[in-house]
C-alpha cells in the first residue's frame, strides 16, 4: 500500500478556509465541507453547528462514490457536479482535484445558479493548492503519531471497553 | 489512509468490517455502539434495506480522546456482505485503514468465508492494496451457537499467514472489543511506521503561528493551535515562506486523476472584470477574491453572512444581466440617488399634464 496519508498543516486548512468561505459570502450559501473522497472532513465554514459534520462528510462521500459508479455504469467517467434538492436546503456537491468534495448547502435565499458558479470559481482555486500541494510535498511527516502513540491509544481504549 | 488534520488536531482512520452476508459485521458495531459511552462515539448510520440488512454501508464514528495532543478518532464502517452487492462493497474499501473480517465460524459457512476473503483480496488488489501489508484482523464470530469451528479450525482454513485472530460472539458481546483493540493498536503501528520521518523544526517549535489570526473567523476548527497540550506548532513553516501550502498527499488512484482533468469543473479563472454576468453567458468572469455580486432579487437576510453588500452593487449586477443600453441614466444604478430624482420628476411631470396636479 502506498503510503498515502493524507497530512494537512494549519496553512493550508487557512488558505482552504479563506477561499471556502469567500465563496460562502459570495454565494450566500449556508455553509460549505470540504470532504476527502474516503468520507473524512477536510474542514467546514459557515453555519454548521447544528449538523453532525462527521456523518454528513461519510454519507456525502458514500454517495459521491455511488454516484462515479453509476458514471461508469453508464460509460461516463465520473459525475463532476451532483445535486440534491429539497424543500427548504440544498446540497450541492462538486469535485475538488481527485479527491476532495466542495458540499455547499444553500437555501432559497439563493439560488443554484449562484451557488455553482461560485462553487465552480472556488473548485478552480482549491484545485490550485491541491496541486501546489502535490507538486512540492514536504519531507516531513506525522510528528501526530509519536513513538507511544498506539500503546497511550490501547491504555484509552482499556478505559472505553469495559464490557 | 490516515488522515491528520494539524489544523483542528485530529487524526482519523477508517477501519473497515468485511466478511460474508450475515456473518455479524453490523452486529459488531451495534453492539460498540450500544456499549461505548455517548460521549466516545457518534451516531450509528445504517444504510439498510427494510429487512435491515445492509444495503450500503454501516457508520460508526468513535473519538477515543485527545493522545500527546491530537484527537483520535476512529471510522468504523461494514460492507454489505451479500455477493451481488460487490460494487458498493468495494466503495466502502476506499481509503481504508485496517480491515476487520468477520467470518461465520459455523461449518457450513466456511466455503462463503473463503470467497469472500478472496473478494476482499481482489477488491483492495483494485485501489493498489494489498493484504498482505495492510493491517488485518480475523474474527471467528457466532461462538455462542452450537457446532461451531474452534479457533485452530477455522485459522488453518482463513489464516495462513497468521494475523491476530479472535473467537467472538457479536451478541453477547465476547471479543467484539478485543478485536476492536487489536486492529486499532495495529493501524496505528502502521501509521507511525508509514509516516516515521520527522518534521524538521516541527517538535521544537511551540510558539503558536504568527498568521493564526487569518482562521479566527473560521468556526470549524474548534481547538487552537496555542491551547494544544503538546504545542508543536507545525503551522509556522519556515522552509517555504512563499509556498506554504503542504499537502502530503499521494494518489492512490491513478485512473481517477486522469479523469478529473478533464471534468468541466477545472475551468481557469481569466483577469478579473468589474462586474459577472449571470450564469448563462460565458464570457465574463470574475475574480471572487475582490468582487462580490448578490442576485438582487433577494435581499440579505438578518443572519446573512455578508451584511454589508452595498446596495449599489447588487443593482449594477442585474444591470449586467439584461440589455445594455445607450442611455447614460440607464448605465447608473436604478437607486442611485440621482436616477431616483430624475424618475420622481418625470413622474410628477406625468401627472401634473394628465390631471393638472401638482
Amino acid at each position: 500500500m502506498a503510503d498515502d496519508s493524507l497530512v494537512i498543516y494549519e496553512e493550508e486548512i487557512q488558505q482552504l478556509e479563506s477561499l471556502i468561505s469567500k465563496m460562502l459570502k459570495g454565494c450566500e450559501a449556508k455553509c460549505a465541507l470540504l470532504v476527502d473522497k474516503d468520507g473524512h472532513l477536510i474542514t467546514r465554514q459557515g453555519f454548521t453547528h447544528s449538523l453532525d459534520t462527521t456523518a454528513l462528510a461519510a454519507l456525502l462521500a458514500g454517495s459521491f462514490a455511488s454516484t462515479k459508479e453509476i458514471a461508469r455504469l453508464v460509460g461516463e467517467p465520473e459525475f463532476s457536479i451532483l445535486f440534491h434538492q429539497g424543500k427548504k436546503d440544498n446540497i450541492h456537491m462538486s469535485l475538488v482535484g481527485d479527491r476532495s468534495i466542495l458540499v455547499v448547502i444553500f437555501d432559497d435565499r439563493t439560488t443554484i445558479g449562484m451557488v455553482r458558479l461560485y462553487a465552480r470559481e472556488t473548485s478552480v482555486e482549491l484545485t490550485k493548492i491541491f496541486e501546489q500541494i502535490k507538486e512540492n510535498p514536504k519531507s516531513g511527516a506525522s510528528t501526530a503519531i509519536s513513538d507511544d502513540f498506539a500503546n497511550m491509544a490501547q491504555d484509552k481504549l482499556d478505559d472505553i471497553f469495559q464490557d | 489512509m490516515v488522515s491528520i488534520n494539524y489544523s483542528s488536531r485530529e487524526v482519523c482512520c477508517k477501519i473497515v468490517y468485511y466478511g460474508p452476508g450475515l456473518s455479524g459485521k453490523t452486529t459488531n458495531l451495534q453492539y460498540v455502539h450500544a456499549k461505548i459511552p455517548g460521549t466516545t462515539r457518534g451516531d450509528l448510520i445504517s444504510l439498510a434495506t427494510e429487512a435491515d440488512r445492509t444495503l450500503y454501508f454501516d457508520f460508526l464514528p468513535i473519538n477515543i480522546g485527545t493522545i500527546n495532543g491530537f484527537a483520535a478518532k476512529f471510522q468504523l464502517y461494514t460492507v454489505p456482505g451479500q455477493v451481488y452487492y460487490n460494487a458498493t462493497r468495494k466503495l466502502v474499501l476506499r481509503g481504508v485503514d485496517g480491515v476487520v473480517f468477520v467470518a461465520d465460524s459455523q461449518p457450513d459457512k466456511m466455503d462463503e468465508n473463503i470467497d469472500s476473503l478472496a473478494n476482499l483480496d481482489e477488491n483492495l488488489a483494485e485501489y493498489g492494496y494489498d493484504l498482505k501489508s495492510m493491517p488485518f484482523v480475523l474474527q471467528h464470530n457466532k461462538c455462542d451457537l452450537p457446532n461451531v469451528m474452534t479457533l485452530e479450525q477455522m485459522d488453518a482454513k482463513l489464516n495462513p499467514t497468521g494475523v491476530p485472530s479472535f473467537m467472538s460472539s457479536a451478541t453477547e458481546g465476547t471479543g467484539v472489543f478485543d478485536t476492536l483493540k487489536m486492529i486499532i493498536k495495529l493501524v496505528l503501528d502502521k501509521a507511525k511506521s508509514g509516516g516515521g520521518q520527522t518534521r524538521p523544526n516541527a517538535s521544537a517549535v511551540s510558539a503558536p503561528s504568527p498568521d493564526n489570526s487569518v482562521s479566527a473567523p473560521s468556526a470549524a476548527p474548534t481547538q487552537s493551535v496555542a491551547s494544544a497540550p503538546t504545542a508543536t506548532s507545525v503551522a509556522t513553516l519556515p522552509q517555504q515562506p512563499d509556498a506554504p501550502e503542504v499537502v502530503r498527499e499521494e494518489v492512490d488512484q491513478a485512473a481517477s486523476a486522469s479523469v478529473v482533468e478533464s471534468a468541466p469543473v477545472s475551468e481557469p479563472a481569466s483577469e478579473p472584470e468589474q462586474y459577472r454576468p449571470y450564469p448563462g453567458s460565458q464570457s465574463q468572469k470574475i475574480d471572487i477574491k475582490d468582487k462580490k455580486i448578490t442576485p438582487a432579487a433577494f435581499t440579505p437576510a438578518g443572519d446573512n453572512i455578508d451584511s454589508e453588500t452595498p446596495l449599489e452593487k447588487k443593482v449594477v449586477s442585474e444591470d449586467t444581466t439584461g440589455e445594455t443600453s445607450e442611455d447614460d441614466s440607464l448605465k447608473a444604478p436604478i437607486m442611485s440617488p440621482s436616477l431616483k430624482k430624475t424618475a420622481l420628476r418625470k413622474k410628477r411631470g406625468f401627472l401634473k399634464r394628465l390631471f393638472g396636479v401638482r
